[in-house]
């Protein structure tokens, strides 16, 4: 796992590999739980990602959305 | 069938019939000498000095022949070419097809132009190495896609439509620009822009939704001017400086654009860049499940295996104390046994050692060598002479042999040295 937040594709990887892992067997039970709690977290991370996809539905023309950054910034 | 006004008795023959179309669509004034214009498909041109293309827009086509010597052609018009023709309607009686006879042909030389400027900038951007550049990546979960289209377009609804089908909910931002006609370069550069502001974080944050990290530019088919914008070096330039990875979604499938070949991704159509960019939810969601199914069912196969160690070994472990003793105890009786062979064997070796030892002293003794025939020199005193070096003449000397000894008196000495 890389330091920061893994994006969605790394954290698939990671879980892939987790889970492979797990399944060739033959690991203790420390490993075993080691494993099991970061592909948990991993999971629960990638269903994190996929609400925070769901949002707002802008359509504006763009002299609208213009006016609405400039208007932002001051 | 009853024809207009003639009284038939039974069915019409085709070719009959078909002359009866012919006859009416070449009578017609509408049809006759009409200036029509279309890009060229289909571009052929026969040995025999006929040329037949397709004449077509977005609306439709036709087929069209130019008889041999019926007009000068210009040698720039090929596939793809706009052009403004003079035609008449006519009818192919073998095979029943309509075709434009044609009598003059010209290239619109506006378009000309146009792909000259844009072959130009191809040349120029490729020099520039912006077609070796490394394009940045669609995200998997775009978080927030920017929709660079006309406001209201047929290719927005059908977008919308299919975000929907996809993934409904998706956070998307639709800047509804021009993009056709004069304006259309300026606003679909500005639409870039916008695009590129909101995928500043601090933009972002202030409007409270994530930054912008997908962002799709394009339109619905159209002729080629219909879709020039997207050939022009502005919009060029402006996909090329892009932060976040820009789709281009032009036109129809057949339509190479500038734009795509820029983009960090080309999409053939609008609808084709949507299901590149927008994952289908529910598999998403199906592969999670299959994950954590997965994760689950081998970390609980794991555990069993484990706490199946765990018991075998607790087993063993209350066992292990007697099997211990037992074990030490041959062990203990093995290495005492084998002490004392041991212990036997190295008396023994130590004894035929001893044996050997005193044989090979009794060989070398004096009185052996004696006996072997040799004979030994003593002086006077009893020291044994073993050189002749010291010798006088006149000096007594004594020689010992195995059975007695005898005096004798040194004569003469020879050294080896002095022979030499």
């Amino acid at each position: 796992m890389t330091e920061k937040q893994p994006t969605y594709t790394e954290a698939m990887q990671r879980l892939e590999a987790i889970v492979s892992t797990l399944e060739r067997g033959g690991m203790g039970l420390d490993e075993t739980l080691k494993l099991y709690e970061e592909g948990a977290e991993l999971l629960r991370l990638c269903k994190t990602e996929l609400t925070t996809a769901e949002g707002r539905l802008n359509e504006l023309q763009l002299d609208e959305i213009e006016s609405e950054l400039q208007a932002e910034e001051q | 069938m009853t024809g207009r006004g003639e009284v038939t008795t039974g069915p019409l023959p085709i070719g009959q019939f078909v002359q009866l179309v012919k006859q009416s669509v070449t009578r017609d004034p509408l049809f006759k000498n009409q200036a029509l214009r279309g890009e060229v498909t289909q571009w052929k041109q026969y040995p025999s000095g006929h040329t037949y293309f397709s004449l077509r827009d977005q609306d439709g086509q036709m087929r069209a022949v130019i008889w041999k010597g019926r007009c000068v052609i210009d040698p720039s018009i090929k596939e793809g070419s706009e052009v403004v023709i003079l035609a008449s309607l006519d009818l192919y009686i073998r095979r029943g097809e309509i075709q434009l006879n044609v009598e003059r042909i010209e290239p619109v030389s506006v378009l000309g132009e146009l792909e000259k400027a844009k072959r130009l900038l191809v040349e120029q951007l490729k020099k520039e190495g912006e077609f070796d550049r490394p394009r940045q990546v669609i995200p998997t979960i775009p978080k927030h896609i920017a929709i660079i289209t006309g406001a209201g377009s047929a290719a927005l609804s059908d977008m919308q439509r299919l975000i929907e089908n996809r993934w409904p909910g998706l956070r998307r931002t639709v800047i509804g620009v021009l993009v056709q006609g004069p304006r259309a370069t300026e606003e679909i550069v500005r639409g870039l822009a916008v695009a590129r502001r909101l995928s500043q974080p601090s933009v972002a944050e202030k409007r409270g939704e994530p930054p912008v990290d997908v962002v799709i530019v394009g339109r619905g088919g159209g002729s080629p001017e219909d879709l020039w914008a997207f050939n022009l070096e502005p919009v060029a330039r402006s996909i090329i400086a892009s932060p976040v990875p820009v789709v281009s979604a032009v036109g129809h499938e057949s339509d190479v654009l500038v734009s795509d070949l820029v983009a960090d991704l080309r999409a053939s159509t609008p609808s084709d860049a949507i299901e590149r960019v927008v994952p289908v939810l529910p598999e998403l969601h199906y592969f999670l499940d299959e994950f954590e199914e997965r994760l689950s069912v081998a970390a609980r196969r794991q555990f069993r295996e484990n706490m199946q160690r765990l018991r075998t070994l607790h087993a063993r472990l209350r066992v292990a104390p007697m099997a211990g003793l037992n074990r030490a105890k041959t062990k203990l009786l093995s290495l005492s046994s084998r002490m004392k062979v041991s212990a036997n064997q190295s008396v023994g070796i130590q004894k035929t050692r001893l044996a050997q030892f005193e044989a090979s002293l009794a060989a070398i003794h004096p009185q052996r060598v004696l006996e072997r025939g040799d004979s030994m020199t003593q002086t006077a005193d009893g020291s044994v002479l073993s050189s002749v070096e010291g010798l006088e003449s006149g000096q007594e000397i004594i020689l010992q042999f195995a059975d007695g000894s005898a005096d004798a008196e040194i004569k003469e000495t020879h050294s080896k040295e002095g022979e030499k």
